[in-house]
């Protein structure tokens, strides 16, 4: 066959998948939004489940989830900063950064399932919280903690050398420069991954089923070692189970819809604040 | 002040130094948990702490495995003469069995009389087996207790049964778990690969500015979408859907799961195959192209053998992150334990065998330790493949 | 690392609420907790209760570790795990809230529509493959049956299979919801269920435990005194040295509303 006829036909099939892909994103998308949008009301985000989760609405879900994004992020934020400043700028080039470097990677590829069952083990049992939004937001703290690692690292490695250099030069010490200098320019990209990594903990389920979720407490949380109801925990108990799985069915296509309209949002968040703040540094 | 500020900076480095060795650590606690957990598996009787298969002294039988016993209580086995006794017909008795025949009553005060009773009726039938709480075992020479046994590396590793609430002996064979698994994920990796392969190929070497300013952030809503509304979508939406197009009679089978996880695992495939074909060099698709190679070509022979190791790391990532799903599997392939056969049959995956089962085991108990034992094996598996994809993606291509 | 220490110690500071109960268990019995906690609260603002499922085994199992107030279950507290309560000291109190009849249910479709229960012990034992054995189409059986935690599975396993194992490998599903939904699909499948999630997208089966002489409907069980054959108790366990702090609410849910509340779930009143 003619090589250019060859192309011709490779080149519109690997067309046709890049739209397939598209489409594929839509067909979810909008099964999800077409069927979920006429559920979501103001009622619906504020008032509780009732009905035996055929009614009301999913507000105590929302805020749980919002509990359980605040709280991993304060366990895992300050300390993948950490450790991101420790492998880029003290550990050098050796085997010590290489290895830890693996350990991060062979972290982020443990599926979240194994994390439900570490923090079942460490949190809830032999550390005594029970089923709480403490041990629950330190088992997805640990789960999103390579993902703020590498994204920290990556910001902190795109700085060039020259400006540490100047910094030294000037007389400041190692330090100083990190946080009058590196930090400030890393910023804009350690808030990007910072907001996909709470993104990411909005959704998953696997870790929470044994360390925080329940499956009804229309209450708010008073405490840390309260339990909560989570939007992902909630959706699958909602298509699962129910007195009438037709009837609980809205409920279930709405509180999909403010899932991934949460991990749109922050989507969205990420990449304006991207924009915003480097325009900003580079402004300083 | 000077070495006030110098001591701050000393100390300061030695807390980023620790926090540096948090993932390695981390990594350390998840193993020694789940061990610690998961371990004591193999030192639990294959019958339940706390209660005994008897036997009439008369019986010669002297050892059952526990897979015999669960099959004598299901009459599956119903001659002594299957397993080593003589020809006569079997009588399973269970604990149960006694509160059924008798009034409670009749055992007195916190059950004073019930080991009398149990002697009855053992010493009255010589074909008896009978499972009763070790507490009320008689202790009378006409009754004889199997001596105990306990699960064994074999049976969990190749056992075919997983049934961990199975009385009097549970079954934690993980054969058709771990096959069930790969399964799912292989198959679900053969669909997304060369989807995902034609996508990065389109990403990186065709696709204007404009396209990929729209590809990108679609591949990246796709990565981000929680893996229960992929669940959701799959139980509402694939299930009948594949149920409809081969004419099956149910729907959960592990093709859905596979599907499923197809387009889930796309983003990774995508993403790390197409930056693996950025990498390759310019002057590379330059001489291709110079010498009079079509782009296509150049694709097929220069590119892609360039990006090998690349494209090899999206596969094994690929089955990495399809192996640990969890819900988006629980929810869509019916989760019965069986062997595989067919891709149109209904499989359990490891991941949603911890996530169904785990809340219901109490701890401490044989079931909890197996579902430990379960995640150290998801845990090495996943690990395993990290590794190799770290390995394939350093490889240097080679020309 | 100061802030996690500050989480701690904020946590222990923060008074535990002393009018909060929780409730965890048997999935079952959840829609019935679920509605009389949603009930008992709009009448008792001050009050908390929490309702957590996971099956009869984690409810009862959380009570011996004390994190549960009461243990919410569909069968009655196992022999040992009585034992080990009392080995700890506590007295377990056992109260019936309501009775729930299983149902055996098919797609709507299928033309037979009475078994008999050595039939069913056929069935989910793996010995009898297809309807046309039982007198029906040629079709494949398929059963569903629920995860091993809960007590439906339990309860199944005791009544209609006479304490023997299910066959290897048979579908199971994490929650009753699901198996009703699976059942509305396809066309040769059974399952049981709790009377209460039964509605019209399956049939409920008419069931004979005499070996066939009486066949009775679950759908027309309105008390407890019933002949249909697989019928059972609902629980709710606690700690006696506790009472006090349940009472409340125990008592609400055993009420003339209460009970109410339990007829309009589909589930049976105690009297």
């Amino acid at each position: 066959m003619n090589k250019k006829v060859t192309q011709k036909i490779a080149f519109t099939i690997f067309k046709l998948l890049g739209v397939l892909i598209v489409g594929i994103l839509l067909w979810i998308l909008g099964f999800i939004i077409f069927n979920g949008i006429g559920v979501i009301n103001w009622e619906f985000l504020s008032t509780g489940p009732k009905d035996g989760m055929t009614g009301g609405g999913i507000f105590p879900a929302i805020v749980g989830t919002l509990c359980l994004m605040l709280g991993s992020i304060v366990f895992a934020f300050p300390l993948g900063i950490m450790s991101a400043i420790y492998t880029s700028e003290y550990a050098g080039s050796g085997w010590i950064v290489r290895f830890i470097r693996v350990m991060t990677n062979n972290l982020a590829g443990i599926p979240s399932i194994v994390f439900g069952l570490f923090g079942m083990a460490l949190f809830v049992n032999t550390m005594g919280f029970g089923d709480s939004i403490i041990a629950g937001s330190m088992t997805l703290g640990l789960l999103v903690l390579p993902i703020i690692i590498r994204t920290t690292e990556e910001a902190i490695q795109a700085i060039p050398d020259s400006f540490r250099q100047a910094s030294l030069a000037l007389g400041a010490s190692k330090l100083q420069t990190i946080r009058k200098v590196v930090l400030p320019m890393a910023f804009p990209n350690i808030i990007t991954g910072l907001i996909l990594s709470i993104g990411r903990v909005s959704g998953e389920t696997a870790p929470i089923l044994f360390t925080v979720a329940a499956y009804f407490l229309p209450k708010l949380p008073t405490s840390v070692f309260d339990q909560v109801m989570a939007l992902p925990y909630h959706l699958y108990v909602v298509a699962t189970s129910g007195t009438d799985v037709e009837k609980s069915r809205p409920i279930a296509y709405g509180t999909a819809l403010v899932l991934i309209a949460i991990v749109l949002i922050m989507n969205l968040l990420a990449n304006v604040l991207r924009r915003y703040l480097s325009n900003k540094v580079k402004k300083d | 002040m000077r070495k006030i500020r110098k001591i701050i900076e000393k100390i300061v480095e030695g807390i980023l130094t620790l926090s540096g060795m948090a993932t390695t650590l981390i990594i350390l606690l998840i193993i020694v948990f789940l061990f610690k957990e998961g371990f004591g598996f193999f030192k639990s009787p294959v019958v339940e702490k706390g209660y005994e298969v008897c036997l009439n002294s008369s019986n010669t039988v002297d050892k059952l495995s526990s897979y015999q016993i669960k099959q004598i209580f299901d009459e599956d086995i119903t001659n002594w003469k299957e397993v080593g006794g003589a020809d006569a017909p079997i009588t399973p008795y269970r604990f149960e069995y006694l509160f059924e025949q008798y009034d409670e009553a009749d055992f007195g005060e916190e059950y004073k009389l019930l080991p009398a009773k149990i002697a009855e009726i053992i010493k009255a039938d010589p074909n008896i087996i009978a499972f009763m709480p070790t507490k009320y075992v008689p202790q009378d020479l006409s009754i004889r207790t199997l001596p105990r046994e306990n699960f064994g590396f074999v049976d969990f590793f190749f056992g075919k049964e997983w049934m961990p609430t199975a009385t009097p002996t549970a079954q934690f064979g993980i054969l058709p778990l771990i096959l069930g698994t790969l399964l799912v994920s292989i198959t679900a990796i053969l669909i997304a690969l060369p989807l995902g392969l034609g996508v990065a190929i389109y990403l990186s070497e065709l696709a204007s500015k404009r396209v990929r300013k729209i590809l990108k952030p679609v591949i990246e809503l796709l990565a981000g979408i929680p893996s229960v509304v992929y669940g959701f979508f799959g139980l509402v939406v694939l299930v009948p859907l594949v149920q409809d197009w081969f004419n099956l009679p149910v729907g959960e089978t592990a093709f859905t799961g596979s599907l499923l996880l197809a387009i889930m695992a796309l983003p990774t495939i995508i993403t790390v195959a197409e930056d693996s074909m950025r990498n390759t060099p310019r002057a590379m698709r330059e001489a291709s192209l110079a010498l009079g190679a079509t782009q296509w070509q150049t694709i097929y022979k220069v590119i892609i053998p360039y990006a090998k190791s690349g494209i090899s790391a999206a596969v094994v990532l690929g089955i990495g992150r399809a192996i640990g799903e969890t819900m988006a599997v629980l929810m869509v392939t019916g989760n019965a334990a069986v062997m595989p056969t067919t891709l149109f049959e209904p499989i359990r995956s490891i991941p949603a065998t911890i996530a169904a089962e785990l809340g219901e085991a109490p701890s401490g108990g044989a079931h909890y330790e197996a579902l430990f034992l379960l995640g150290c094996i998801l845990f090495f598996l996943t690990l395993i493949i990290s590794i190799s994809a770290e390995v394939i993606s350093k490889r240097h291509p080679q020309n | 690392m100061n802030k996690i220490l500050g989480i701690i110690i904020l946590g222990f500071l923060l008074p535990q609420l002393s009018l909060s109960q929780k409730i965890k268990g048997s999935d079952t019995v959840l829609p019935l907790s679920q509605k009389e906690a949603e009930v008992y609260m709009q009448k008792h603002p001050e009050a908390t209760v929490t309702v957590t499922g996971g099956g009869s085994g984690v409810g009862i199992a959380a009570l011996l570790e004390g994190t549960t107030d009461i243990a919410q279950s569909s069968r009655r507290i196992k022999f040992d795990e009585k034992n080990k309560l009392k080995n700890m000291d506590k007295e377990v109190v056992e109260v019936i809230v309501g009775y729930d009849a299983l149902a055996v249910i098919t797609h709507p479709s299928n033309p037979i529509k009475k078994l008999t229960r050595e039939q069913l012990e056929g069935i989910f034992r793996g010995k009898i493959k297809n309807w046309k054995e039982l007198g029906g189409e040629d079709l494949r059986i398929i059963p569903y049956s629920r995860e091993t935690s809960s007590g439906t599975y339990e309860f199944f396993k005791e009544s209609a299979l006479r304490y023997k194992n299910y066959m290897n490998g048979i579908m199971s599903m994490p929650a009753t919801g699901s198996v009703i939904q699976s059942i509305s699909q396809t066309r040769g499948a059974i399952g049981y269920v709790g009377l209460a999630y039964v509605n019209p997208s399956v049939q409920a089966m008419e069931l004979s435990f005499d070996g066939g002489k009486n066949y009775s409907n679950p759908l027309n069980t309105e008390t407890s005194d019933v002949i249909y054959p697989i019928v059972r108790p609902l629980y709710f366990y606690y700690i006696q040295k506790e009472e006090a702090g349940i009472k409340p609410f125990l008592d609400y849910v055993l009420s003339d509303e209460g009970q109410q509340l339990v007829a309009d779930l589909g589930f049976i009143k105690v009297k």
